[in-house]
């Protein structure tokens, strides 16, 4: 990232940390909603006007639920929107943290540290952008499809879910997208079986100069393995337990063929090429 | 730094914060407070210095460093428990060249002692270790991790018997003129014997406790939710442990002691120096807050100033009875 990025973000303290030109940021956000968008998903509405303004698609916030509790670590979250002072995060209740989160009403205020992480950077070159998302990976591919489309790059968007209901974010896309096709596991709606027949399709017929990829790993795998065919530049965003989230504690290692890579600063998103695929991670439940 | 995380010596402490003395000495470092860094919970201070000003702790202690780069274990490597958390990390760590050129050098740069942690699969392992960072100026002392219970050879295994700590110990001390300070394992029955074997082993403190070997299942899947099943628990589930064993070695033996596990605020800190403790390192709080140890810092210098103690070493194996 060069120094364009970190004038972006100037007015903060000076940083000496190993991500050139990334500045965490602590920030006090305040809960504006949380309302239920399906049976398991949930989408929380911040305050939170430094992170709102800084935040690049595919980047995270860490946020600590609550301060006086016995889950004491915090929890990672895609940003799933951002625009004026407010940033929006799709969350699913899985575990203690979600289920705490689920709770929070208007006006709870909580401990935010972000934007963290290296989103998805699409370059200038890119006319046409490929978006996968599997289940909530829909999350993150939000606010990309939003920028992207705003500077004119044509997104097309492929988008599965076990079923009709749980295509969080379907009417975003729609807004935005040229394209967008859907696939169910039950066959509600769009194509019945998984997102990656309609990926495999798209790459075809849409010629994408890049795919973007969040979803299960082992979706995200195949939708590689079909841009690697296709020789399309293929990033993907990958999910990992985490504790401190700005790259100390070495938890969130995704195996690539340079070594362990932190998840927290050096991804989420990776290039698909580095990933070394081994099937080593069970899904997180936090 | 964000004004709202200033510290609070900056006029909002109550009246005498200041004036207090939190100076400690510590096998013969002289530290400006009793506050240090955990080993593995601070990587080598890089990723923290937005949050920290490295120049208010009592030290930093490094991540554990090898000689040849460990590539650690397999994910997942984290598992929270109640109130804590497991790891089984492994010792993950560049090796020591790369450490020298990346961490050491950037260390250099920043007014705050350095300890470094060293680590090693066989008594040469840490030996060789040592030699090499005998050649950076930045080593204000050594760690020797006798205790972690993440990997398969040398680690807790040094750790948990008199014979091989001393060994170690004793091979550490030949080579090098600094401060040796070893780090021990709670994972044990009687944990002042090994600390007796270390010290007359030659070491000039000791760093107590690592974390506590144990395991979380995940009873939808059935299965261990670390990849290695076991691994070390730390956070504040495990400060009476800590505070229990501290308390024991220091009315055994007269050795300086920095003490950890799960200190989260500065009364934890507090109790660790009364348990007698000269210092006090942060762990895992620094996961939940990257400006803990601010905090931790600045209440110090606020319960002195509270309680009309004029030097924080005062409180040192100050506990009544």
């Amino acid at each position: 990232m060069g120094p364009a990025r970190a004038a972006q973000r100037g007015g903060l303290v000076s940083c000496a940390c190993s991500h050139e030109g990334a500045h965490p940021l602590l920030e006090r956000v305040e809960v504006l909603a949380n309302e239920r968008v399906t049976d398991r998903v949930g989408l929380l509405a911040l305050h939170a006007p430094r992170i709102a303004t800084s935040v690049r698609p595919g980047q995270f916030v860490h946020l600590r639920i609550a301060a006086e509790t016995d889950f004491i670590l915090r929890r990672p979250f895609s940003v799933h929107r951002a625009g004026g002072e407010t940033i929006e995060v799709l969350y699913q209740v899985l575990g203690r943290g979600t289920r705490e989160l689920a709770e929070a009403e208007r006006g709870r205020v909580m401990d935010a540290i972000g934007p963290l992480g290296t989103g998805w950077e699409v370059g200038e070159g890119v006319s046409h952008a490929l978006l996968v998302a599997g289940g909530l990976g829909a999350a993150p591919l939000g606010m990309l499809a939003e920028q992207l489309a705003a500077r004119g790059v044509a997104v097309s968007v492929a988008q599965g879910a076990p079923r009709a209901d749980r295509l969080v974010a379907r009417e975003l896309f729609e807004a935005v997208a040229r394209r967008v096709v859907l696939a169910t596991d039950d066959g509600s709606v769009g194509e019945r079986g998984f997102v990656t027949v309609v990926s495999e399709r798209l790459l075809k017929e849409d010629r994408p100069d890049v795919v973007c990829v969040c979803g299960p790993e082992v979706m995200a795998r195949a939708v590689a393995k079909q841009a690697a065919e296709a020789g399309v530049p293929c990033k993907v965003s990958l999910e990992r337990l985490m504790a401190c989230g700005i790259g100390a504690c070495l938890s969130c290692v995704v195996t690539t063929v340079h070594g362990h890579k932190r998840a927290c600063c050096d991804g989420p998103v990776f290039d698909a090429g580095e990933v070394c695929w081994d099937g080593s991670e069970v899904p997180p439940r936090h | 730094m964000d004004p709202k995380y200033r510290p609070a010596t900056d006029g909002t402490a109550p009246a005498g914060a200041r004036e207090v003395d939190l100076s400690v000495e510590l096998a013969g470092l002289r530290l400006r407070n009793p506050v240090m860094t955990a080993s593995g919970t601070f990587a080598s201070g890089r990723e923290y210095a937005d949050f920290v000003d490295l120049s208010r702790l009592g030290g930093v202690v490094t991540k554990g460093v090898s000689h040849e780069p460990w590539a650690g274990n397999d994910s997942p490597r984290i598992a929270e428990t109640a109130s804590g958390m497991l790891n089984s990390i492994g010792l993950q760590n560049p090796g020591v060249e790369a450490f020298c050129a990346k961490d050491l050098a950037w260390l250099a740069t920043q007014d705050v002692p350095v300890i470094v942690n060293v680590s090693g699969h066989s008594v040469e392992e840490y030996v060789r270790v040592v030699e090499r960072l005998e050649a950076e100026p930045v080593v204000s002392a050594y760690e020797v991790n006798i205790s972690c219970p993440n990997v398969d050879e040398g680690g807790m295994a040094f750790g948990t018997a008199c014979a091989p700590a001393a060994a170690v110990t004793r091979a550490v001390r030949a080579a090098t003129p600094r401060p040796v300070i070893v780090k021990l394992s709670p994972n044990v029955t009687a944990v002042v014997e090994i600390a007796r074997a270390v010290v007359d082993a030659g070491a000039d403190g000791l760093a107590l406790i690592n974390t506590l070997l144990g395991m979380a299942i995940d009873a939808e899947s059935r299965r261990p939710k670390l990849a290695r099943t076991v691994g070390g628990l730390s956070g504040p589930a495990i400060k009476p442990v800590a505070l229990r064993m501290v308390w024991q070695v220091a009315n055994a033996l007269d050795v300086p002691i920095v003490g950890m596990g799960g200190v989260m605020c500065a009364e934890d800190a507090v109790e660790f120096l009364l348990a007698g403790a000269t210092a006090v390192a942060v762990g895992t709080a620094n996961f939940v807050d990257p400006t803990v140890t601010m905090r931790v810092v600045d209440g110090l210098a606020e319960y002195c100033a509270r309680h009309g103690v004029a030097r924080v070493r005062d409180l040192v194996g100050a506990l009544e009875a």
